[in-house]
């Protein structure tokens, strides 16, 4: 830790999820090129670099929207196989997109439970589709929810999602990535479009969801989130690693480097 | 909620909107307003007698809002409706010449109805070609199919008991009061059960101005639906079977996993495909079911005219008044946002229209006029009631 620079693995927590020499090709663009990466519980692991670093391709390797030409998953330690959104759900992994993905014409209950309704007991006569849905159950669910990661602002989930702010959809978004039993969340540029009280509160959610054990990752353009809540920030460019950095042994100055310029001139004592 | 704090009407009406029974409110004015100024023009048109007729007149329309109600909420169309109704009564018209029961020849006639719309669904779902261009291939098609199916003539009559028994049976009476007062009961029951299995769980409480607003606007409109009708013929059998229809239809869309997909996908096609529904699934289904609904409805104007003509389905008005019921009664074109109570609604105001201008003697080209006036007055209803609260 004296040089302040560490590669992945090395005196960093056990991961949890750890993927290792992924590669992808889309045709002829190699945009991911062996790329290493790891992200603890409790931790928030930061992915950046330039346009085109590979970092959204990334993320969706991990959340099995895009399938790895090559390349190992490892989830504490065991191997396993992702190769569908279906599969990185099994395995707790969900992701937040940068769109969010809401029903703005269903309330806060609904989305919090979209795909996944709960049904009431009995009816057995009836495939599951056409069983009546426990609406009751799925507000408790939600307000749980929205409770655990102490969204304030929203005063109740009945609320229409189309008139609430960006901020709060953020958190709806997040709440409902956290809510399925996962373990990995993976979260696409979080306050890219909003405001700083929104920003602030969106923060302050990621954050607890570390203190609750998540394990996240967080793409972001925006230093300045980053180097507030990362633990450890991990910097892509042209598709393959440059390095990993301990957020309390960097700069900013040295991120930016290292995502435009790479390790072979900035920095001369590259890990 | 908001502060009291002036609030404008305009912000209240909006608020009342929100809820979940606020969303029939503008039709529901509009019904009111036409009854009371022809109610004031035309005293027959508050008789008894009238409103039976109303009912009547506005049942095969209000059948088919309700099914193309479902594909609107997918954000789909589908402009085959009539075309359907009037495929499948044919069929059924000729099965019936053949000698099939009529019961049977109903079934068959559904079945037909609901694989028209499952081909409609397939081709909008699976080829991927808009609903609108499918279902108008459709409205052509199926008005082919019917003139084929109805031979040279053009029409067959309808003589069957039990066909005709739909719309001309009417309840006694005391059936008609027992059903009401059952149903009434079964409301407030249901009503109050929810409420206090909310309380128990700690959930957000409904007001008990709602609470029994709700109940008591709800049996109040049965009792007085009940009695009108009682002061002529009586409760029509065919009243009661598209409340069962529509009522089931409302449950499926708005209570159950199905339902939830059928606004997850009309608000948010993308968000329902990564939670895991299968859209393409949902949208055949849909289609599905707007086809057995038309197919209902086809049967129900065979009943009512006594016949199955080429000219009774055929061409624009059914299916244009179909289309512009659901949209008097709030559903969106768009997608997400609509129900299927509202759309009987609408076809009641679509037929109180008619019916009202009838009595005073308007022309066709009034008519027509008013007709148009109406739909856009409830859309744009609906536009100011829904501006802003849709912003971020």
């Amino acid at each position: 830790m004296t040089s302040g620079q560490e590669k992945v693995g090395r005196s960093a927590p056990p991961p949890h999820l750890k993927v290792t020499g992924i590669s992808k090709r889309f045709g002829g663009v190699e945009a991911l090129r062996g790329v290493d990466f790891e992200v603890a519980r409790g931790e928030i692991m930061a992915l950046v670099g330039d346009n085109g670093a590979g970092k959204s391709t990334l993320m969706k390797v991990l959340a099995g929207a895009h399938r790895a030409d090559e390349g190992q998953f490892t989830i504490d330690g065991k191997p396993v196989t992702i190769t569908s959104p279906h599969d990185a759900g099994d395995h707790g992994i969900q992701i937040v997109y940068q769109d969010l993905a809401l029903c703005e014409n269903l309330d806060v209950a609904a989305n919090l439970s979209l795909g996944a309704e709960p049904v009431r007991p009995g009816w057995r006569f009836l495939p599951r589709f056409l069983r009546p849905l426990d609406d009751l159950a799925m507000e408790e669910k939600a307000k749980a929810a929205i409770d655990r990661l102490q969204v304030r602002t929203l005063k109740s989930v009945r609320a229409k999602v189309g008139g609430l702010s960006g901020g709060q959809r953020q958190a709806i978004a997040i709440a409902r990535a956290a809510g399925a039993d996962s373990t990995v969340i993976l979260l696409d540029e979080p306050t890219a479009a909003l405001g700083v009280a929104q920003t602030r509160q969106v923060l302050d959610l990621v954050k607890r969801m570390r203190d609750t054990g998540h394990a996240i990752v967080y793409i972001s353009h925006n230093l300045k989130d980053i180097f507030e809540v990362a633990d450890r920030i991990c910097v892509l460019r042209h598709g393959a690693n440059v390095a990993t950095w301990d957020t309390r042994s960097t700069t900013a100055d040295e991120i930016v480097v290292a995502m435009t310029r790479g390790l072979e001139t900035g920095a001369t004592n590259a890990a | 909620m908001q502060p009291e704090n002036r609030m404008s009407m305009l912000d209240r009406f909006r608020m009342m909107r929100e809820n979940r029974f606020g969303s029939f409110l503008p039709v529901l004015f509009a019904l009111i307003a036409i009854w009371a100024y022809f109610g004031v023009t035309e005293p027959a048109f508050l008789s008894p007698r009238n409103f039976y007729n109303l009912f009547m007149q506005s049942a095969v329309v209000g059948t088919l809002a309700v099914g193309i109600t479902i594909v609107l909420l997918l954000g789909d169309i589908d402009l085959a409706a009539a075309a359907t109704a009037g495929a499948s009564a044919a069929l059924m018209a000729v099965l019936l010449v053949a000698g099939w029961p009529g019961p049977l020849a109903c079934l068959a006639a559904m079945t037909f109805g609901a694989t028209l719309g499952i081909a409609q669904g397939v081709m909008t779902a699976y080829v991927g070609i808009p609903s609108f261009v499918v279902t108008l291939a459709g409205l052509l098609g199926f008005q082919g199919l019917m003139l084929k199916i109805l031979g040279v003539n053009g029409a067959i009559n309808m003589r069957d008991p039990f066909v005709r028994g739909i719309t001309t049976v009417t309840l006694s009476p005391t059936v008609s009061w027992i059903l009401a007062i059952g149903s009434i009961a079964a409301f407030a029951t249901l009503v109050l059960r929810r409420q206090a299995l909310r309380r128990v769980r700690a959930l957000e409480l409904e007001t008990q101005a709602a609470l029994w607003g709700q109940i008591l606007f709800f049996g109040g409109m049965i009792v007085a639906a009940v009695a009108t009708l009682n002061l002529y013929k009586g409760v029509p059998l065919l009243v009661v079977l598209l409340i069962l229809m529509t009522g089931a239809l409302g449950w499926v869309t708005t209570s159950t996993p199905f339902g939830r997909s059928l606004f997850a996908v009309g608000g948010n096609p993308e968000s329902a495909r990564r939670v895991g529904m299968n859209v393409r699934h949902i949208r055949v289904a849909a289609f599905g079911i707007v086809g057995l609904i038309a197919a209902i409805g086809g049967i129900v104007g065979a009943s009512r005219y006594a016949s199955v003509s080429f000219n009774a389905f055929a061409g624009g008005p059914l299916l244009l008044e179909a289309i512009g019921a659901a949209v008097i009664g709030g559903t969106s074109l768009f997608g997400g946002r609509g129900s299927v109570w509202n759309a009987i609604l609408g076809a009641l105001v679509i037929g109180s229209l008619g019916n009202g201008l009838d009595l005073s003697g308007a022309a066709a080209a009034d008519k027509l006029m008013f007709s148009g006036a109406i739909l856009l007055l409830a859309v744009a209803i609906d536009a100011v009631s829904r501006a802003g609260g849709g912003s971020r």
